[in-house]
């Protein structure tokens, strides 16, 4: 499977979501020492309340059912907290006072922030909101609970329980109220763990707007900074590949990025690389030039000598090895003047002007270069007008044809064919004959490949012929390719050029 | 007495070899090594025909040099160039500078030799009186064969020797396929067959230059070329 880079940092990203579950477990430990200290400070208001009435125990003469008045009323309201409820009972679990309300008497609470408002719905989902409106009856069963009964044990004790509805969590503490080495009563304070849990909901949000700021941030970054390098890479590769054609030539060379990082090195050792094998390319094709140019002087200090050897008296036998030296040189010739028609034609095409010809005269007159050869020629009815020069694609043909020849077995005759399709003139020569080697297939039209079997003696190929078909062919916008018949018979040459634009409708 | 053939060639072996040819051949051969000495042979006397290296020792142009100051001295001296270098841009640049052939040097002693009577005939061509048809007509075209003048619609073009010749041997039966054979035998040229592809390319060249619509030489394709009137 293909990863792609951005893909690999976006995976690389989710150790970000380490982020929101570190906050997650904090906040889970902060609630923890909240709840502690509501239970801790219950336990001391209710203490607080068990040692007042300790000194005064009057007080706790009270009928049961009535309101707490006077001090004690006063000891209780000045020792209570705000929202929370005590009640004292006495060892027969009477309830001798009732102070305070579970309720939040003001519902003012600080107006939200940015934060806050923007994750309150995301927070709503996962957290439990407390809320004001639950049954804060004090239920008999309460009075006589475990809590109170601890207290009046001696044992000071707390507890969580669940309001009688069920919609809000209460904590109770209580405290015995000493008298001598006797219980006489049990102070208990209850509050509800709302405060602490606004408190907990607060932080929550928080924690989870920053970590998801700070995840969403982090991500963004991440994957921006993965767009940004896959884009500099893609568009490498792309420029990479544009750089080399399909035959290993170098088309144009990588301008070579500016940027001070690895990518921007490979860039520029990427452009080097593509200079230099341009540059060999360029020696490889210019080697035939070259050769055929530093050859001619030694050579013509050769012929003229042996010239010049002529016109003496020589004995009988020398005349066999003036006329070996003679045929070696005459090959050497041939090499050259293939070598030098390659090259001349590479500076030619340089700067050739092009004009408007008629293409079906250049390939009505191809057969006769090779009288006693039979040709098959096939031209459309209109004129088929392609941009170069007449002479070029002549010449061309004439490669083509000569190729054609060279191969062709048998006297089935040579099939030139020329059509329009399309937008391109499509010039076919085609013969019956050996297939194509499959190792060279295109290379065909490379300088100095040839695939005919070498016999000694013969005609020195260099593989030039068609080379210079694709160099024409270039020249004329086009391509040239080599295949076999479709049925196997033989081979197929084919050039392909644009028509001159404008006259095909 | 023997005609003078200059040869200016900077590789010792191949300027004795073709002295030594020419020598036998009968003709008087004045062989120099670079320009310096060329130029102050020329000066102190006029060969009849000059051999020209393109590149002299350190001056890889110094041919084209002494092909201009040569012109300069005689407008009818035979020149011709014989050089390694095959690239068309020399050619051009060569016959442009007024030389009346180009050969590379892989050309045969006999194709050398050939040209260089060839040359001679026709320089005698310009002394002796004119042939009997002095002035050939083919519809705009008129070339006068005494002066070796061609004009087009009365405008003058002005044509090389050889490339006068080569309109000649075309014009002169219009409608019939020369081959590049028996066009070098009329101009008394024996060139490959791409220096006749180029002579053509730069006649039809000139007379276009005089009328754009010019259209009297016909490419024959794979066979040669053909007047067209």
């Amino acid at each position: 499977m293909r990863l792609t880079l951005r893909a690999q940092v976006v995976l690389v990203a989710l150790v970000l979501a380490v982020i929101p579950l570190v906050g997650y477990v904090h906040v889970k430990q902060i609630e923890r020492l909240l709840r502690e200290g509501q239970e801790q400070a219950l336990l001391a208001t209710a203490r607080a309340i068990a040692t007042a009435l300790h000194d005064r125990p009057q007080l706790l003469e009270l009928r049961a059912g009535e309101p707490a008045s006077g001090e004690m009323a006063l000891i209780l309201r000045s020792l209570a907290r705000a929202e929370s409820r005590i009640w004292i009972v006495d060892r027969d679990q009477r309830l001798l006072a009732l102070v305070g309300d579970l309720k939040k008497r003001s519902a003012a609470e600080d107006p939200p922030d940015l934060l806050t408002r923007f994750v309150h719905p995301v927070a709503a989902l996962v957290l439990d909101r407390p809320t004001e409106d639950f049954d804060d009856s004090l239920p008999e069963s309460e009075i006589g609970g475990p809590v109170a009964a601890s207290a009046l044990q001696g044992v000071p004790a707390r507890r969580w329980r669940q309001s009688p509805d069920s919609r809000a969590v209460i904590l109770s503490a209580s405290h015995p109220v000493w008298s001598g080495d006797d219980v006489v009563a049990a102070v208990v304070a209850e509050e509800t763990t709302n405060a602490t849990r606004s408190a907990y909901n607060r932080a929550m949000e928080q924690v989870i707007g920053l970590t998801l700021i700070a995840f969403v941030a982090g991500a963004l970054a991440l994957l921006l900074f993965a767009s940004r390098i896959s884009t500099r890479l893609v568009r490498l590769r792309d420029e990479a590949e544009a750089a080399i054609d399909s035959q290993g030539r170098v088309r144009k060379v990588l301008a070579g990025s500016k940027a001070r990082d690895e990518i921007g090195d490979l860039s520029r050792s990427f452009s080097t690389v593509l200079a230099r094998l341009g540059e060999y390319n360029r020696y490889l094709e210019a080697m035939a030039g070259r050769l055929s140019h530093e050859l001619r002087t030694p050579i013509a200090v050769v012929r003229s000598s042996l010239d010049n050897l002529r016109l003496q008296l020589l004995p009988a036998e020398a005349g066999v090895y003036l006329a070996r030296a003679n045929d070696g040189l005459k090959r050497l010739d041939t090499i050259l003047t293939r070598m030098s028609e390659a090259t001349r034609l590479e500076s030619l095409v340089r700067e050739h002007p092009r004009e408007r010809f008629d293409a079906r005269d250049v390939v009505r007159g191809a057969p006769l270069a090779h009288p006693g050869k039979k040709f098959e020629i096939d031209v459309p009815g209109e004129p088929v007008w392609l941009r170069g020069a007449p002479e070029l694609y002549a010449q061309m043909l004439d490669k083509l044809v000569a190729n054609a020849v060279d191969f062709a077995t048998g006297d089935e005759p040579i099939r030139i064919r020329l059509e329009p399709r399309g937008a391109d003139a499509v010039l076919t020569v085609s013969n019956r004959g050996p297939r194509l080697p499959q190792a060279m297939a295109g290379k065909l039209f490379d300088s100095m490949v040839s695939v005919r079997a070498r016999e000694s003696g013969a005609e020195p190929h260099l593989g030039l012929g068609l080379y210079i078909v694709r160099l024409i062919a270039e020249f004329h916008g086009g391509t040239a390719q080599a295949l076999d018949r479709e049925d196997g018979s033989g081979v197929v040459l084919k050039v392909v050029t644009p028509l001159e634009s404008g006259t095909r409708p | 007495m023997a005609r003078t053939v200059a040869i200016v060639e900077d590789d010792a072996a191949i300027r004795a070899n073709y002295a030594d040819i020419l020598k036998k051949h009968g003709y008087q051969v004045s062989a120099y090594g670079d320009r310096k000495s060329a130029t102050a042979g020329f000066r102190t006397r006029l060969p009849d025909l000059a051999l020209l290296d393109i590149g002299l020792g350190e001056e890889p142009d110094g041919g084209f040099t002494l092909c201009r100051e040569l012109r300069a001295m005689s407008a009818a001296l035979p020149i011709i160039f014989l050089t390694a270098r095959d690239s068309d841009f020399d050619l051009v640049s060569g016959l442009r500078m007024g030389a009346d052939d180009y050969l590379t040097k892989d050309a045969s002693m006999p194709q050398l030799l050939a040209r260089i009577s060839a040359l001679f005939r026709r320089a005698d061509l310009l002394r002796e009186p004119p042939a009997a048809e002095e002035v050939l007509e083919r519809g705009p075209l008129r070339l006068d064969m005494k002066r070796f003048h061609a004009s087009w619609r009365d405008a003058p073009v002005d044509l090389t020797l050889t490339e006068f010749w080569l309109v000649h041997s075309l014009a002169r039966y219009p409608g019939h396929v020369k081959d590049r054979e028996s066009l070098m035998r009329d101009a008394h040229i024996v060139v490959d067959d791409s220096t006749i592809t180029s002579h053509v390319k730069r006649i039809r060249r000139k007379f276009q230059a005089v009328d754009g619509t010019f259209n009297a030489i016909d490419s024959v394709y794979g066979l040669g070329y053909r007047w067209n009137n």
